[in-house]
């Protein structure tokens, strides 16, 4: 079984990749990978949601805390291929503009 | 006709998994979302297949209900049960749930900022927002027992193709 999430470096992107549902138990697991990037302070960061099923609101404060390191680090956030009930969830909490989907 | 379906969990987030999935399913008897197929080459069995609007609202609802429960009234610590009565009807959905832990004051729960930008950006307290957003009736009464009722509707646009 595939870990839950991965994250790929190059030179000019970070890619987080995130499956199957972010959520109140699997959002922790994510928290230090989270903690890691953003103390590299990327310049260009892409969270890939195209094979994520479900999020939470656990799983959508995991996103913004990375979302507010990395622009503070000076770098753009990205979030690519939100599809489904996690892209309905950004679309009703109005971050769908936020996060540049 | 209605049919209900009835669920007992300890009240911890470790039983929220059975939970989700049961609700999905429930919301999928009556969304009539067809499951995706097993012999398609990126099949995987693990996936949580909620894709119909309807699905969408009931378990985004339902998830953000649950955490409630466990992290407030429960407080992560268990000690109690969660009680889920899912009733169907062809076009809709109620489920009610009862935990026997500490009341939660709906009333405190902010509103979202107006305006989103870097620095209003919420990292909390999204959970109720969303529930209430998703259904088109919740009710919460303090208990004990404390009593959650989420009330959603299939709209006739939302109607699956294939439905039986």
């Amino acid at each position: 079984m595939p870990a839950p999430f991965d994250v790929h470096q190059t030179n000019d992107e970070t890619k987080l990749t995130i499956r199957r549902s972010l959520d109140i138990n699997s959002a922790p697991a994510l928290a230090d990978a989270i903690d890691k990037i953003v103390a590299t302070k990327p310049p260009r960061v892409t969270v890939d949601l195209s094979l994520l099923d479900l999020i939470d609101s656990s799983g959508v404060a995991a996103l913004v805390k990375l979302y507010k390191g990395v622009r503070s680090g000076g770098g753009t956030f990205k979030i690519a291929g939100a599809r489904d009930q996690p892209l309905a969830i950004f679309k009703l909490l109005r971050m769908d503009k936020v996060f540049d989907l | 006709m209605v049919a209900t379906i009835r669920l007992s969990v300890p009240g911890t987030l470790r039983y929220r998994p059975i939970a989700v999935r049961t609700v999905a399913e429930a919301a999928r008897l009556v969304s009539g979302a067809p499951p995706r197929d097993p012999k398609s080459p990126n099949f995987d069995p693990l996936a949580h297949d909620v894709r119909h609007p309807f699905d969408t609202a009931v378990v985004s609802a339902f998830m953000e209900i649950f955490n409630n429960i466990a992290i407030h009234a429960y407080q992560r610590k268990g000690g109690g049960r969660i009680e889920i009565a899912i009733a169907l009807s062809k076009d809709s959905i109620v489920i009610d749930v009862k935990d026997d832990g500490r009341p939660f004051d709906i009333d405190g729960v902010a509103e979202l900022p107006a305006e989103l930008d870097d620095d209003s950006l919420p990292e909390g307290g999204m959970g109720i927002h969303i529930a209430k957003t998703m259904l088109d009736e919740m009710t919460y009464e303090p208990g004990p027992p404390n009593q959650w009722r989420l009330c959603k509707r299939l709209q006739a646009t939302q109607v699956a193709v294939g439905r039986s």
